[in-house]
């Protein structure tokens, strides 16, 4: 789990400076910023998958619905970066990509804090 | 400039709000629903916060960031950010619970402060621009 946490962190923090670059350059998302931030989506999917085996698995949440809900906005957000970035063609466009690998990564920091044994 | 009206920095401003929405409902949600009586001021005032975040996402995105609507509810939100941050400071024992709002919302980065200051600047922004006639973009998006 501290692998697919970290990698969480890693390609968030990739992402979100990336989507700083484009912002500063005023150049609007292309495939490789909206690949980043497909990217982010599939790691937290992995590692959402990977407490959601855990909690099946035997595994006694506290609170399920806290943990779920962010399991499922930690999938949302990187979509509605990404569905931004498709529609509005400025810098700002990239910048909402950026906001959202941010976020992203503030989510992955509340997690062990929600749900401590699923990552002990 | 791309075929369809670029909005620029308020589709910025309506992915965060978006955000503060969604998580401050079903935070607030999931407390009033739960044990309300632990902490019914702290819990109603984060309903509020959450209806608030909703309704600045809706009136940004919709009727964009020059209606007098945006202006009023983003007034009505930094009032509500100082009120509530001042009064769980002034008197904590209202609160054994947080609330977006508390102490200036610094359980979130102090973005709910921010956040309508943010905004105020680009409503003020867009309305000298738009008095000076030289907008090109946000008209349209606020035009439909």
């Amino acid at each position: 789990m501290a692998v697919l946490s970290t990698l969480v962190y890693v390609v968030g923090a990739l992402t979100a400076l990336l989507a700083v670059y484009y912002t500063v350059r005023d150049l609007s998302a292309d495939l490789v910023l909206l690949g980043a931030s497909a990217l982010t989506l599939v790691v937290w999917a992995v590692m959402g998958g990977a407490l959601l085996a855990r909690d099946l698995g035997g595994g006694s949440v506290d609170d399920p619905v806290t943990l779920y809900g962010y399991l499922l906005t930690g999938l949302v957000l990187p979509l509605a970066g990404g569905w931004a970035g498709l529609w509005e063609r400025t810098r700002w466009g990239s910048l909402v990509i950026g906001a959202a690998a941010v976020t992203e990564m503030v989510l992955m920091m509340r997690l062990p804090q929600i749900w401590a044994g699923g990552f002990a | 400039m791309s075929a369809r009206p670029s909005r620029g920095l308020t589709t910025l401003l309506v992915f965060v709000y978006g955000l503060f929405a969604l998580s401050a409902t079903a935070r607030s949600l999931v407390q009033i629903l739960r044990e309300f009586d632990r902490a019914p001021v702290a819990y109603t005032l984060s309903l509020v916060a959450a209806l608030t975040y909703i309704a600045v996402t809706l009136t940004f995105a919709l009727r964009g960031p020059r209606s007098p609507l945006a202006l009023a509810l983003v007034i009505v939100e930094l009032v509500g950010v100082i009120a509530v941050g001042t009064l769980t400071l002034a008197d904590p024992a209202l609160f054994p619970e947080p609330t977006v709002w508390s102490d200036f919302g610094i359980g979130y980065g102090f973005v709910p402060l921010v956040l309508p200051l943010a905004a105020l600047a680009h409503i003020a922004r867009s309305r000298r621009r738009a008095s000076r006639g030289q907008d090109v973009g946000p008209t349209a998006a606020e035009g439909r």
